[in-house]
Protein backbone atom coordinates (compact mmCIF):
# COMPACT_ATOMS: atom_id res chain seq x y z
CA UNK A 1 0.00 0.00 0.00
CA UNK A 2 1.53 3.09 -1.03
CA UNK A 3 1.10 6.75 0.93
CA UNK A 4 1.85 9.85 0.32
CA UNK A 5 4.89 10.60 1.72
CA UNK A 6 7.60 8.22 2.84
CA UNK A 7 6.05 5.67 5.53
CA UNK A 8 8.48 4.28 8.58
CA UNK A 9 6.70 1.35 9.13
CA UNK A 10 7.56 -1.90 6.99
CA UNK A 11 5.69 -4.65 7.92
CA UNK A 12 3.88 -6.70 10.78
CA UNK A 13 4.00 -9.96 11.68
CA UNK A 14 1.11 -11.30 14.34
CA UNK A 15 2.31 -15.32 15.52
CA UNK A 16 0.53 -17.66 18.15
CA UNK A 17 1.95 -20.02 20.83
CA UNK A 18 2.41 -22.47 18.16
CA UNK A 19 4.20 -20.54 15.21
CA UNK A 20 1.36 -20.26 13.05
CA UNK A 21 1.99 -16.78 11.73
CA UNK A 22 -1.61 -15.41 12.03
CA UNK A 23 -0.86 -11.97 9.77
CA UNK A 24 1.25 -10.64 7.76
CA UNK A 25 0.85 -7.19 7.05
CA UNK A 26 3.13 -4.94 4.52
CA UNK A 27 3.13 -1.51 3.92
CA UNK A 28 6.63 -0.79 2.33
CA UNK A 29 8.92 -3.93 1.67
CA UNK A 30 11.16 -3.32 -1.73
CA UNK A 31 13.36 -6.58 -0.98
CA UNK A 32 12.48 -10.00 0.13
CA UNK A 33 15.19 -13.13 0.04
CA UNK A 34 12.68 -15.53 1.13
CA UNK A 35 9.49 -17.22 -0.05
CA UNK A 36 6.58 -15.83 2.75
CA UNK A 37 6.57 -19.45 4.55
CA UNK A 38 10.11 -19.29 4.76
CA UNK A 39 10.74 -15.61 5.52
CA UNK A 40 8.26 -16.63 8.64
CA UNK A 41 9.13 -19.41 9.69
CA UNK A 42 12.58 -17.93 9.77
CA UNK A 43 11.61 -14.73 11.95
CA UNK A 44 9.31 -17.16 14.55
CA UNK A 45 12.51 -19.38 14.82
CA UNK A 46 15.04 -16.27 15.57
CA UNK A 47 12.56 -14.57 17.77
CA UNK A 48 11.76 -17.71 20.18
CA UNK A 49 16.02 -18.28 19.94
CA UNK A 50 16.49 -14.41 20.80
CA UNK A 51 14.21 -14.51 23.59
CA UNK A 52 15.92 -17.44 25.18
CA UNK A 53 19.33 -15.70 24.35
CA UNK A 54 18.28 -12.84 25.98
CA UNK A 55 17.58 -14.60 29.42
CA UNK A 56 20.47 -16.79 29.79
CA UNK A 57 23.03 -14.37 29.18
CA UNK A 58 21.55 -11.39 31.32
CA UNK A 59 24.04 -10.32 33.56
CA UNK A 60 21.57 -8.74 36.04
CA UNK A 61 18.70 -11.31 37.09
CA UNK A 62 19.46 -13.58 39.70
CA UNK A 63 17.56 -16.21 38.38
CA UNK A 64 14.86 -16.26 41.93
CA UNK A 65 11.33 -16.02 41.53
CA UNK A 66 10.96 -12.38 42.59
CA UNK A 67 12.47 -10.76 39.58
CA UNK A 68 11.02 -10.42 36.62
CA UNK A 69 12.38 -12.68 33.72
CA UNK A 70 14.17 -10.51 30.79
CA UNK A 71 12.23 -10.17 27.79
CA UNK A 72 14.09 -8.60 24.61
CA UNK A 73 12.08 -5.92 23.10
CA UNK A 74 13.99 -4.40 20.09
CA UNK A 75 17.03 -4.27 17.71
CA UNK A 76 17.98 -2.26 15.35
CA UNK A 77 20.42 -2.55 12.20
CA UNK A 78 21.62 0.20 9.60
CA UNK A 79 18.50 -0.34 7.28
CA UNK A 80 15.92 -1.18 9.85
CA UNK A 81 14.38 -1.66 13.19
CA UNK A 82 12.44 -4.68 14.75
CA UNK A 83 9.98 -4.41 17.51
CA UNK A 84 8.73 -7.07 19.47
CA UNK A 85 6.16 -8.28 21.89
CA UNK A 86 4.69 -11.28 23.58
CA UNK A 87 1.43 -11.44 25.46
CA UNK A 88 0.57 -13.55 27.77
CA UNK A 89 -1.26 -15.84 25.49
CA UNK A 90 1.78 -16.38 23.40
CA UNK A 91 0.78 -13.58 20.58
CA UNK A 92 3.64 -12.63 19.33
CA UNK A 93 3.46 -9.13 17.59
CA UNK A 94 6.58 -8.22 15.08
CA UNK A 95 6.79 -4.67 14.34
CA UNK A 96 9.35 -3.58 11.08
CA UNK A 97 10.44 0.03 10.73
CA UNK A 98 12.84 2.83 9.72
CA UNK A 99 15.65 2.79 12.06
CA UNK A 100 15.50 6.26 13.65
CA UNK A 101 11.83 5.86 15.42
CA UNK A 102 11.88 5.50 18.99
CA UNK A 103 10.51 3.25 21.35
CA UNK A 104 7.35 1.58 20.28
CA UNK A 105 6.28 -0.51 22.83
CA UNK A 106 2.88 1.19 24.26
CA UNK A 107 1.67 1.39 20.16
CA UNK A 108 2.40 -2.77 20.19
CA UNK A 109 0.95 -3.02 23.40
CA UNK A 110 -2.19 -0.58 21.92
CA UNK A 111 -2.01 -2.58 18.36
CA UNK A 112 -3.04 -6.30 20.77
CA UNK A 113 -4.92 -4.61 22.89
CA UNK A 114 -7.29 -2.15 20.88
CA UNK A 115 -6.97 -3.48 17.24
CA UNK A 116 -6.49 -7.25 17.31
CA UNK A 117 -8.80 -7.92 20.72
CA UNK A 118 -11.41 -5.98 19.58
CA UNK A 119 -11.74 -6.47 15.75
CA UNK A 120 -10.32 -9.97 15.28
CA UNK A 121 -10.72 -12.38 18.99
CA UNK A 122 -14.46 -10.00 19.23
CA UNK A 123 -15.04 -10.50 15.84
CA UNK A 124 -17.56 -13.83 15.75
CA UNK A 125 -16.60 -15.12 12.36
CA UNK A 126 -13.06 -15.66 13.27
CA UNK A 127 -11.73 -19.23 14.25
CA UNK A 128 -9.03 -18.81 17.09
CA UNK A 129 -5.84 -20.33 16.13
CA UNK A 130 -6.30 -19.40 11.94
CA UNK A 131 -5.04 -16.97 10.08
CA UNK A 132 -6.64 -13.59 9.31
CA UNK A 133 -7.39 -11.09 7.07
CA UNK A 134 -10.12 -9.11 8.32
CA UNK A 135 -10.91 -6.04 6.68
CA UNK A 136 -11.84 -4.32 10.23
CA UNK A 137 -8.47 -4.93 11.57
CA UNK A 138 -6.83 -3.57 8.44
CA UNK A 139 -8.60 -0.83 8.05
CA UNK A 140 -8.13 -0.06 12.16
CA UNK A 141 -3.89 -1.04 11.45
CA UNK A 142 -3.67 1.29 8.63
CA UNK A 143 -5.27 4.08 10.61
CA UNK A 144 -3.30 3.87 13.67
CA UNK A 145 0.03 3.15 11.85
CA UNK A 146 -0.67 6.57 9.94
CA UNK A 147 -0.99 8.70 13.28
CA UNK A 148 2.34 6.90 14.71
CA UNK A 149 4.34 8.77 11.63
CA UNK B 1 -25.10 1.39 40.32
CA UNK B 2 -28.65 1.49 42.19
CA UNK B 3 -28.65 -0.85 45.25
CA UNK B 4 -29.47 -4.19 44.25
CA UNK B 5 -28.43 -3.98 40.94
CA UNK B 6 -25.14 -5.99 39.83
CA UNK B 7 -22.78 -5.49 36.71
CA UNK B 8 -21.17 -8.09 34.29
CA UNK B 9 -18.80 -7.89 32.03
CA UNK B 10 -19.28 -6.96 28.65
CA UNK B 11 -17.20 -9.19 27.06
CA UNK B 12 -18.64 -11.85 28.99
CA UNK B 13 -22.08 -10.93 26.81
CA UNK B 14 -20.20 -10.89 23.68
CA UNK B 15 -18.51 -14.10 24.29
CA UNK B 16 -22.15 -16.06 25.25
CA UNK B 17 -23.99 -14.42 21.90
CA UNK B 18 -21.11 -15.72 19.98
CA UNK B 19 -20.67 -18.96 21.56
CA UNK B 20 -25.00 -19.21 20.88
CA UNK B 21 -25.41 -18.05 17.54
CA UNK B 22 -21.65 -20.84 16.61
CA UNK B 23 -23.21 -23.99 18.83
CA UNK B 24 -26.69 -23.45 16.81
CA UNK B 25 -26.10 -23.01 14.14
CA UNK B 26 -22.75 -24.81 13.06
CA UNK B 27 -22.75 -27.59 16.08
CA UNK B 28 -26.40 -28.58 16.98
CA UNK B 29 -28.76 -28.09 13.79
CA UNK B 30 -25.72 -27.43 11.08
CA UNK B 31 -28.37 -28.95 8.20
CA UNK B 32 -31.49 -27.36 9.66
CA UNK B 33 -31.11 -23.51 9.68
CA UNK B 34 -34.19 -22.46 10.08
CA UNK B 35 -34.72 -24.87 13.30
CA UNK B 36 -31.75 -23.08 14.47
CA UNK B 37 -33.12 -19.78 14.16
CA UNK B 38 -36.22 -20.55 15.61
CA UNK B 39 -34.29 -22.31 19.02
CA UNK B 40 -32.13 -18.84 19.33
CA UNK B 41 -35.69 -16.44 18.41
CA UNK B 42 -37.45 -18.78 21.19
CA UNK B 43 -34.58 -18.32 24.01
CA UNK B 44 -34.68 -14.49 22.73
CA UNK B 45 -38.20 -14.63 23.80
CA UNK B 46 -37.79 -15.67 26.86
CA UNK B 47 -35.41 -12.67 27.74
CA UNK B 48 -37.62 -10.65 25.88
CA UNK B 49 -40.47 -11.79 28.59
CA UNK B 50 -38.17 -11.30 31.29
CA UNK B 51 -36.61 -7.87 30.71
CA UNK B 52 -39.58 -6.19 29.78
CA UNK B 53 -41.04 -6.93 33.38
CA UNK B 54 -38.10 -5.62 34.89
CA UNK B 55 -37.95 -2.02 33.29
CA UNK B 56 -41.53 -1.34 33.24
CA UNK B 57 -41.83 -1.61 37.05
CA UNK B 58 -42.11 2.04 38.07
CA UNK B 59 -44.02 2.88 34.57
CA UNK B 60 -47.76 2.95 34.46
CA UNK B 61 -49.66 0.96 31.55
CA UNK B 62 -48.76 1.95 28.12
CA UNK B 63 -51.94 3.73 26.31
CA UNK B 64 -51.26 1.90 22.81
CA UNK B 65 -49.65 0.13 20.85
CA UNK B 66 -47.17 3.35 19.22
CA UNK B 67 -46.38 4.12 23.43
CA UNK B 68 -44.77 0.18 23.37
CA UNK B 69 -42.63 0.33 20.11
CA UNK B 70 -41.65 4.05 21.39
CA UNK B 71 -40.72 2.39 24.87
CA UNK B 72 -39.03 -0.46 23.12
CA UNK B 73 -36.80 2.03 20.57
CA UNK B 74 -36.03 4.32 24.13
CA UNK B 75 -35.81 2.45 27.20
CA UNK B 76 -35.30 -1.23 26.22
CA UNK B 77 -32.72 -0.53 23.54
CA UNK B 78 -30.96 1.82 26.05
CA UNK B 79 -30.88 -0.70 28.74
CA UNK B 80 -29.87 -3.79 26.44
CA UNK B 81 -27.65 -2.07 23.89
CA UNK B 82 -26.80 1.14 25.79
CA UNK B 83 -27.76 3.35 22.39
CA UNK B 84 -31.46 4.29 21.57
CA UNK B 85 -32.78 2.68 17.91
CA UNK B 86 -31.74 5.57 15.29
CA UNK B 87 -34.98 5.41 13.13
CA UNK B 88 -38.35 4.65 13.56
CA UNK B 89 -40.75 4.50 10.22
CA UNK B 90 -44.43 3.18 10.52
CA UNK B 91 -46.99 2.59 7.69
CA UNK B 92 -49.55 3.51 10.96
CA UNK B 93 -51.72 0.37 9.67
CA UNK B 94 -49.59 -2.19 12.20
CA UNK B 95 -45.92 -2.29 10.59
CA UNK B 96 -42.86 -0.69 11.93
CA UNK B 97 -39.55 -0.83 10.64
CA UNK B 98 -36.95 0.02 13.42
CA UNK B 99 -33.48 1.05 12.42
CA UNK B 100 -30.46 0.56 14.09
CA UNK B 101 -26.70 2.65 12.11
CA UNK B 102 -24.62 0.78 14.34
CA UNK B 103 -25.86 -2.36 16.16
CA UNK B 104 -23.66 -3.20 18.75
CA UNK B 105 -23.46 -7.51 17.61
CA UNK B 106 -22.74 -5.99 14.62
CA UNK B 107 -19.90 -3.87 14.74
CA UNK B 108 -17.48 -6.47 15.02
CA UNK B 109 -18.00 -8.90 12.43
CA UNK B 110 -15.93 -8.62 9.12
CA UNK B 111 -15.09 -11.08 6.81
CA UNK B 112 -11.34 -11.57 5.59
CA UNK B 113 -10.36 -8.85 2.71
CA UNK B 114 -10.33 -10.78 -0.61
CA UNK B 115 -6.58 -11.45 -2.21
CA UNK B 116 -7.90 -10.62 -5.74
CA UNK B 117 -9.78 -7.56 -6.63
CA UNK B 118 -13.01 -9.39 -8.62
CA UNK B 119 -13.69 -10.78 -5.15
CA UNK B 120 -14.25 -7.40 -3.36
CA UNK B 121 -17.57 -7.51 -4.68
CA UNK B 122 -18.83 -10.66 -2.58
CA UNK B 123 -17.05 -9.29 0.51
CA UNK B 124 -20.15 -7.16 1.40
CA UNK B 125 -22.79 -9.72 0.52
CA UNK B 126 -21.00 -12.38 2.53
CA UNK B 127 -20.74 -10.01 5.82
CA UNK B 128 -24.53 -9.20 5.56
CA UNK B 129 -25.09 -12.76 4.93
CA UNK B 130 -23.08 -13.88 7.65
CA UNK B 131 -24.51 -10.96 9.98
CA UNK B 132 -28.18 -12.24 9.72
CA UNK B 133 -27.57 -14.74 12.08
CA UNK B 134 -26.97 -12.77 14.86
CA UNK B 135 -29.95 -10.62 14.40
CA UNK B 136 -32.80 -13.77 15.69
CA UNK B 137 -31.63 -13.05 19.43
CA UNK B 138 -32.78 -9.29 18.98
CA UNK B 139 -35.62 -10.25 17.18
CA UNK B 140 -36.85 -12.59 20.04
CA UNK B 141 -35.55 -10.56 22.33
CA UNK B 142 -38.42 -7.82 20.26
CA UNK B 143 -40.99 -10.21 20.21
CA UNK B 144 -40.58 -10.98 23.87
CA UNK B 145 -40.98 -7.81 25.50
CA UNK B 146 -44.01 -6.61 22.67
CA UNK B 147 -45.84 -9.80 23.80
CA UNK B 148 -45.39 -9.69 27.46
CA UNK B 149 -46.09 -5.92 27.43
CA UNK B 150 -49.56 -6.73 25.08
CA UNK B 151 -48.75 -6.12 21.62
CA UNK B 152 -48.77 -9.91 19.73
CA UNK B 153 -46.92 -9.14 16.79
CA UNK B 154 -44.03 -11.03 14.70
CA UNK B 155 -40.55 -9.52 14.03
CA UNK B 156 -37.78 -10.23 11.23
CA UNK B 157 -34.39 -8.30 10.45
CA UNK B 158 -32.79 -7.51 7.42
CA UNK B 159 -29.13 -6.31 6.75
CA UNK B 160 -28.88 -3.48 4.44
CA UNK B 161 -24.78 -2.78 5.24
CA UNK B 162 -23.00 -3.94 8.67
CA UNK B 163 -23.53 -2.84 11.35
CA UNK B 164 -26.52 -0.71 10.08
CA UNK B 165 -29.76 -3.37 10.42
CA UNK B 166 -33.70 -2.91 10.72
CA UNK B 167 -35.66 -4.64 12.42
CA UNK B 168 -39.71 -5.48 11.08
CA UNK B 169 -42.36 -5.13 13.38
CA UNK B 170 -45.62 -6.86 12.28
CA UNK B 171 -48.61 -6.43 14.99
CA UNK B 172 -51.47 -9.50 14.82
CA UNK B 173 -55.09 -7.82 15.45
Amino acid sequence: MALAMAPRMRCLYIFNRNGMCLHYHVWLRSLMTLSPQQDQKLMFGMLFSLNSFTAKIDPVSSGKENNPPCSFYSFRTNTYKLHFMETASGIKIILLTDPRIGDLREALMHIYSNIYVEYVVKNPLYSPGQPFRCELFNMALDHYVKTLQ
Amino acid sequence: MRAGSREVAESCLDGITMEMVATYCDRLHSSKPDLAARRIEAIGFQVGQQLAERYTRDRPRFTDHLEVIKFICKDFWAEVFKKQIDNLKTNHRGVFVLQDTRFRWLTRISVDSPLTPSEANNTTLAAAQAGGKYLYFPCGLIRGALTNLGVPCAVSAEIAALPACSFIIRIKV
